[in-house]
């Protein structure tokens, strides 16, 4: 263990040294806009980068992922995996024009996930740099419809033709260094929308309001009982309604989500909240639908795991503090396919889904630094057997 | 007037994608590339454009060999983010400080003739909001492929940012279309040909730019083209398609005092021609109006005509270079 942890100095500088070549491929990839669905154009951009960095085998698959291939030494080894998600928050048309300075980069989707996949195109460079050849192929991958009504699509369907066993996985985010998710809770994202027939808007200032219905809603949600154990949680993450302040709302929604270290739990919460619009329905008479967007089943690493111990000791030797939560991202789907794998952060930020979203430089060298540190354990046999 | 220079001499930047080809090519030549970015407050955009063309030019490809910041005292962090990225940063008035003091961005050029090394030289605007390389290497390209093209000189389409997020498809080169090429079209029609004179991207070879005099403010532009033009006619000259650059947005007025310069250097070349006899004094000032509560108050822009002369003309540069050589 001792030996990769003593070459981190190492790897720190000589990836500080190519810091151009990494800022570059985080601007030139991540000023493309990718919203989920519409991934297309910068998957496009990703694969030309991997290709001019000499990835061995490029292409993109039939479900718009773009895998570039590094060729192991030994050929009957299993591959180890290193992604992040391609997909944003934003809109295409928004203008995606990044600004550089010599502390910050900015823009839009920058640390959700457009650093990372940025990096994901600078690998290539980084090994040849450090000069390591691993005895794995290593797939470099930035699955797409990862995002909200994306359920992890990309990464679910790579994962389900994908022709041989595969070893490990590293799955990359732009931030927050020291993060390292290693479970993921159960999870189900749904929506609820409310809309009033046309026949009871016109000209009646006592018709039903959606935005009053959905209150309702989130009202009866809150005085759901949830358990201390298993830990539960039900997040309202988004509200949207209504058309000006004197006209009584037609139309509303909310996004939740429901997450617990038991899928049971999750389900019984998913169906008390069936109940509730069912409920809601009946009473004010009102068109009020629940629908699932996406779920994943409660799945971990043990915390004594030899890839967790490792990646704990790569942080401590960086100076980093380790933050341990579950995540909800292709970690879960690597974890569901019995592929020992791990989530890390990559660099600090801010605003991270808003304007003004923003990464750190500097600590990046430090987050790419664990990625060729684990890839060296995981291509040692940290997790086989 | 030959209107066939237009087909044979405009490119698109994709002509000259493959890098390597433009490597072999500078090697073949055994030429030296210097890439100057003149700035004047630039620090939302300088480091982007530093660390694409280092990433991509100089450490991947090693077509650039130098890139220097020449700067107008910028009063923001320009200077301090373009070090932070190893490249050298210079204070056009610290250059050949024994010369009378100007500012402007053609200032900035000539002075880099000063202090880069390169047998080209590029000169980007440091104010893109979309850089890429290829706004290096399109401009390169027929320098380097060609033995005939000591010039090129950018085009695109130019889509306007209005504030943070929107962007109209097309627009910009509103200086062009009702100053400039009117200008061209009745002295110098074969210059029409070129699509954005005004373009701030060009490189060429050193020993055409230090034989012409730089305007040290807007005029630098139409009087380059004009001056290598009649120097060395229009065949030396090229334009690449370089497809889209973002820029910041300019009022009228500014647009304005912009024109009221290019004007002048104009006229200030026709009269140096012989082309014109202009038989009154033509003023140094732009007058401008704007609404004060209920009075049009006059703004009068004292707008200095200076120009570099040919730098070959300056003794410390010859003996620079004649030591270099």
């Amino acid at each position: 263990m001792e030996t990769y942890l003593s070459e981190l100095p190492r790897f720190v500088d000589q990836i500080r040294k190519i810091r151009e070549i990494i800022i570059s491929n985080i601007v030139l990839v991540g000023q493309i806009p990718a919203p989920t669905f519409h991934e297309r154009h910068r998957a496009e951009r990703l694969l030309e980068r991997l290709s001019d960095f000499n990835a061995d085998e490029c292409t993109i698959d039939d479900y718009g992922n773009p895998v570039g291939i590094i060729r192991g030494t030994a050929g009957d080894k299993p591959a180890i995996f290193v992604v992040a998600h391609l997909d944003t928050f934003a809109e295409t048309q928004i203008e995606q024009n990044y600004e550089v300075t010599d502390k910050t980069i900015s823009g839009v989707g920058v640390s959700d996930n457009s650093a990372a996949v940025g990096v994901l195109a600078s690998l290539p460079e980084v090994f040849r740099r450090l000069e390591l050849v691993f005895e794995s192929d290593i797939v470099l991958v930035a699955p797409t419809q990862c995002l909200g009504k994306g359920n992890l699509n990309g990464i679910r369907q790579l994962l389900n033709y994908w022709p041989t066993p595969v070893r490990s996985a590293v799955c990359l985010e732009s931030v927050e260094l020291g993060r390292l998710n290693y479970y993921s809770a159960g999870m189900i994202r749904g929506e609820i929308a409310c809309s009033i027939a046309s026949a009871s808007q016109s000209g009646h200032h006592h018709a039903p309001n959606a935005i009053l219905v959905i209150n309702e809603v989130i009202n009866a949600i809150l005085g759901l009982r949830l358990p201390q154990k298993p830990r539960t949680q039900i997040v309202i993450g988004k509200i949207a309604g209504g058309f000006n302040h004197g006209k009584i709302a037609y139309d509303a929604r909310i996004g939740f989500e429901i997450r617990s270290d038991s899928d049971r739990m999750v389900k019984e919460l998913y169906g008390d909240i069936r109940d509730i619009v069912d409920g809601i329905n009946k009473s004010y008479a009102v068109e009020i639908k629940l629908n699932r967007i996406s779920n994943l089943n409660a799945t971990a690493l043990r915390h004594d795991h030899p890839l967790v111990k490792c990646a704990l000791h790569v942080l401590k030797r960086l100076g980093v503090e380790a933050e341990c939560e579950p995540s909800e991202t292709a970690l879960s789907i690597f974890l569901q396919n019995d592929i020992p794998a791990l989530t890390i952060g990559l660099t600090r930020g801010d605003n991270f889904h808003q304007d003004g979203a923003m990464i750190e430089i500097e600590p990046l060298y430090r987050g790419i630094a664990q990625i060729p540190a684990l890839l060296t354990v995981m291509d040692n046999g940290v997790c086989d057997g | 007037m030959d209107k066939s220079w237009i087909d044979t001499n405009t490119f698109h930047h994709s002509d000259f994608k493959d890098i390597g080809r433009l490597l072999a090519a500078k090697h073949h030549k055994n030429v030296t590339i210097s890439l100057c970015l003149p700035t004047l407050n630039e620090e939302k955009t300088i480091a982007k454009e530093i660390v694409i063309m280092k990433s991509e030019l100089m450490t991947r490809y090693p077509l650039i060999d130098e890139i220097v910041v020449i700067d107008s005292c910028s009063t923001d962090k320009t200077r301090q983010i373009a070090r932070s990225y190893d490249v050298p940063v210079y204070k056009a008035k610290h250059i050949l400080p024994q010369l009378e003091k100007y500012t402007g961005k053609g200032e900035n050029l000539w002075k880099a003739l000063y202090v880069t090394k390169g047998d080209i030289i590029v000169y980007i605007d440091a104010d893109i909001k979309n850089i890429h390389h290829r706004f290096a290497y399109g401009l390169l390209g027929p320098l380097l492929l060609s033995d005939r093209i000591r010039f090129a000189k950018a085009f695109y389409d130019r889509p306007i940012s209005f504030g943070r997020n929107i962007y109209r498809a097309t627009g910009g080169g509103r200086v062009t279309e009702l100053v400039t090429r009117p200008l061209f079209s009745m002295f110098m029609p074969e210059l029409t040909q070129f699509l954005q004179p005004l373009s701030g991207e060009y490189a060429g070879y050193r020993n055409v730019f230090e034989q012409i005099p730089f305007h040290i403010g807007y005029g630098i532009e139409t009087g380059m083209l004009i001056d290598i033009y009649r120097k060395w006619g229009l065949n030396v000259m090229a334009q690449v398609d370089l497809d889209r650059r973002v820029h910041k947005n300019q009022d009228t007025k500014a647009l304005g005092r912009m024109a009221f310069v290019i004007i002048k250097t104009f006229l200030n070349r026709l009269k140096k021609l012989d082309c014109v006899d202009i038989r009154q004094d033509v003023f140094d000032e732009m007058i401008q109006y704007q609404l004060v509560e209920d009075h049009f108050q006059p703004e009068i822009h004292a707008i200095e005509q200076h120009e570099r002369p040919p730098m070959i003309q300056i003794p410390e540069y010859t003996q620079k270079f004649s030591q270099t050589k």
